[in-house]
């Protein structure tokens, strides 16, 4: 406002033109609306707030005492000294191969729909609602999926019920998200680009590799960052596959495995053993908070990448 | 662009492989199963030595099978995997994490608990050395293993047992039968304040022991829904009934009480009003026998007191045994499996089942199953 040179009596053009619009009178609706959104963004934030408080006093006594010890110990049955490692090895070998399945996948289908087929054939059109759809799909039904091709069928390959097969399963769970967001923003790309690469003789394959996918790159990862927390939040793909919860020893890419979303609930279930500190309300609530910050690690891998893209776009 | 799509999928297949072979690499470690080399076990032997036997003393007099006895066993190394019952689950694990703590690690116990019927399809499928379970085997399921080449032992390992519960001043109830108490705790009694409220309820459905109930307050003190105690209380309790009633999934006692996952608490609730009535696990009840009053439960055959005698000679109704069964062909390819279960009869394993919550099947009983196990 102050930079604005003050009109007659010290009021700006806009105000002087606002206040003969509405006859001098106060701009209620206005400040009603933004009082409106105010609140509804302290809402959504309390409950973050109150949801985040929650974990984090419920984990405590558990992260304070022996953090290293629950990190690398196995599924027990006492809350104060059970260890979270089988699920953190799930989860982040279910991370790792998201991201290494699901993302060249989704985005190299992406460019093809995008800027490749013709959009007005049909077979794309067919592809095109198709995968709309399955991004509807609930994650229950991609379970039944994972469990009849890669648990029953390719046996052989994934060794059943194991880390593999839960990967494989959660990769096309999230596949057609990661297109979708992907071709989103391949379609933001200004025309203009490419058609400025190929009049300098790029071929197709030069503009979208230098051209189309850098530009796009930061709207690609956004889709990425969703999908990765959907991947590792989702537990029942998990309960259809049989993740363990009683006791697994040893984690192996092949053997039984288990996840943190499935600890989690299987712990938050369990009855507190009679006289401990320490409850299995507490150990869930632990599980929790070492799920949240796996999430938030592989995040911050693709918002550093992101912001790498957008700065490299930006030309700083 | 159909030369493209393909080109897609082709993408696909070769990723999935990628991962598939680095899995192969990893499969190379998990065959130490079948290892016979494991036998020997040379580092697993001396932690058991050591162990003194801690556990209360039991009569192994030896008749029957040799070697069935309660001492602690040496453990072979390998992997067992254990499915089944989730009511059992909980002995399992504790047995799985002796074994590991005795072998140093080197007997590996996995533990999962998806139901004693999706534990036989797995077990009968020759997935699973063991299979936990709540009932004995059904004839079809005995079929399936037998079909599938799989012989198994049989072996009784424990009691779950509960017990109906009131304040000890309470003399007006002594004895419920099923449709009482499904009549006084079943999901078609919620908002009834007063023993007397359930009456119609109870004539309807056919209750005699007891009725009509007297005018005086009912106030309800059990275990809530995540425990085991629960499932079997409405499995033993209300599930037929309310199966007939109100049709399938309607398997659940009142919501209107006030459920506690800590026994103590339960108890302290029966104490503090004269005319509650509620439910624990027996083990609890047993060792909490004078602050509470144990109901007679009456499933058709008169009223039967829970005692020890009548949960072990199986005339109280509210008690099922618990089994796990063993493949005899896993457990001699596969040393580690014999060892596990060698482990879970000793007394040192068995007096996990206390830990657990459930009661330990009787002398006679155990030693049959260990009689059992060692001729198998």
């Amino acid at each position: 406002m102050s930079l604005i040179t003050p009109g007659a009596a010290g009021k700006t053009a806009a105000e002087v033109t606002r206040s003969q619009l509405t006859g001098g009178k106060r701009d209620t609706a206005g400040l009603v609306l933004l009082v409106l959104l105010l609140l509804c963004t302290l809402t959504t934030l309390l409950i973050l707030g109150v949801l985040l408080q929650e974990v984090l006093v419920d984990a405590w006594p558990i992260m304070s005492e022996r953090p290293g010890d629950f990190l690398t110990s196995t599924i027990g049955s006492d809350p104060a000294t059970t260890g979270v490692w089988p699920g953190l090895y799930g989860s982040f070998i279910i991370g790792l191969g998201v991201l290494v399945l699901s993302v060249p996948l989704g985005v190299a289908a992406a460019i093809y729909l995008e800027d490749y087929a013709r959009h007005d054939h049909k077979i794309t059109q067919l592809i095109l609602v198709n995968i709309r759809n399955l991004a509807g799909v609930p994650a229950v039904i991609y379970g039944v999926l994972g469990l009849t091709i890669f648990g029953t069928w390719l046996k052989g390959i994934t060794g059943g019920s194991s880390v593999i097969s839960a990967a494989l399963t959660m990769a096309v769970l999230v596949l057609p998200v990661v297109i979708i967001t992907s071709m989103e923003a391949i379609r933001a790309v200004p025309q203009g680009l490419r058609e400025g690469g190929y009049g300098v003789g790029s071929s197709r394959w030069e503009v979208t590799r230098d051209h189309v996918i850098p530009y796009a790159a930061p709207g690609i990862l956004t889709g990425v960052v969703l999908s990765i927390a959907r991947a590792l939040g989702e537990a029942s793909p998990l309960i259809m596959l049989g993740a363990i919860t009683g006791l697994l020893p040893e984690t192996t890419l092949t053997g039984p495995f288990t996840a943190l979303p499935m600890l989690i609930y299987n712990w938050s279930g369990r009855p507190d053993p009679v006289g401990g500190d320490i409850g299995w309300t507490n150990a869930a609530a632990a599980a929790g908070l070492t799920l949240l910050i796996l999430v938030i690690f592989f995040n911050a891998a693709a918002i550093y990448l992101r912001n790498r893209f957008e700065r490299t776009r930006l030309g700083v | 662009m159909k030369a493209s799509t393909k080109r897609l999928f082709a993408g696909a297949i070769v990723a999935s492989l990628v991962v598939a072979a680095c899995g192969d690499d990893d499969e190379e470690s998990t065959p130490e199963t079948e290892a016979p080399a494991a036998t020997e076990a040379p580092a697993a032997t001396e932690p058991m030595t050591s162990e003194p036997m801690t556990t209360e003393p039991m009569t192994t007099d030896g008749e029957g099978g040799g070697g069935a006895g309660g001492e602690t066993p040496e453990l072979a190394s390998g992997n067992v995997f254990v499915t089944g019952s989730s009511t059992v689950e909980p002995i399992s694990i504790r047995v799985g994490e002796l074994a590991n703590e005795l072998s140093g690690g080197e007997l590996l116990v996995t533990v999962e608990g998806p139901g004693t019927g999706d534990g036989f399809q797995k077990f009968c499928a020759g997935e699973a050395d063991i299979s936990d379970a709540s009932r004995p085997i059904r004839e079809e399921e005995a079929q399936t293993c037998a079909d599938n080449g799989i012989e198994f032992v049989e072996l009784e390992v424990a009691i779950d047992g509960l017990s109906v519960i009131t304040n000890p001043n309470n003399s007006a109830i002594e004895c419920l039968d099923v449709p009482g108490l499904y009549a006084l705790l079943g999901p078609e009694s919620e908002g009834f304040g007063s023993w007397s409220d359930a009456n119609d309820l109870a004539a309807e459905v056919g209750a005699v022991q007891s009725v009509p109930f007297p005018d005086a307050p009912l106030v309800v003190f059990g275990p809530g829904e995540e425990s085991g105690t629960y499932d079997s209380f409405v499995e033993f309790a209300i599930a037929d009934l309310s199966e007939e009633r109100l049709g399938e999934d309607n398997d659940f006692t009142r919501a209107d009480y006030s459920s506690s996952p800590n026994d103590n608490l339960i108890v302290e609730g029966i104490e503090s009003a004269d005319t509650s009535l509620g439910w624990v696990g027996y083990a609890f009840f047993q060792a909490e026998g004078d602050r509470l009053k144990g109901i007679a439960v009456d499933a058709g055959d008169g009223c039967v007191a829970p005692t020890a005698e009548t949960i072990a000679d199986g005339s109280y109704p509210f008690a099922r045994s618990l089994y796990i069964y063993v493949s005899t062909t896993a457990a001699a390819e596969n040393p580690a499996v014999a060892s596990y279960v060698d482990l879970y009869l000793s007394d040192e394993g068995i007096a996990k089942v206390s830990d657990a919550g459930y009661v330990q099947i009787p002398e006679d009983r155990l030693a049959a199953t260990r009689d059992a196990w060692a001729a198998r």
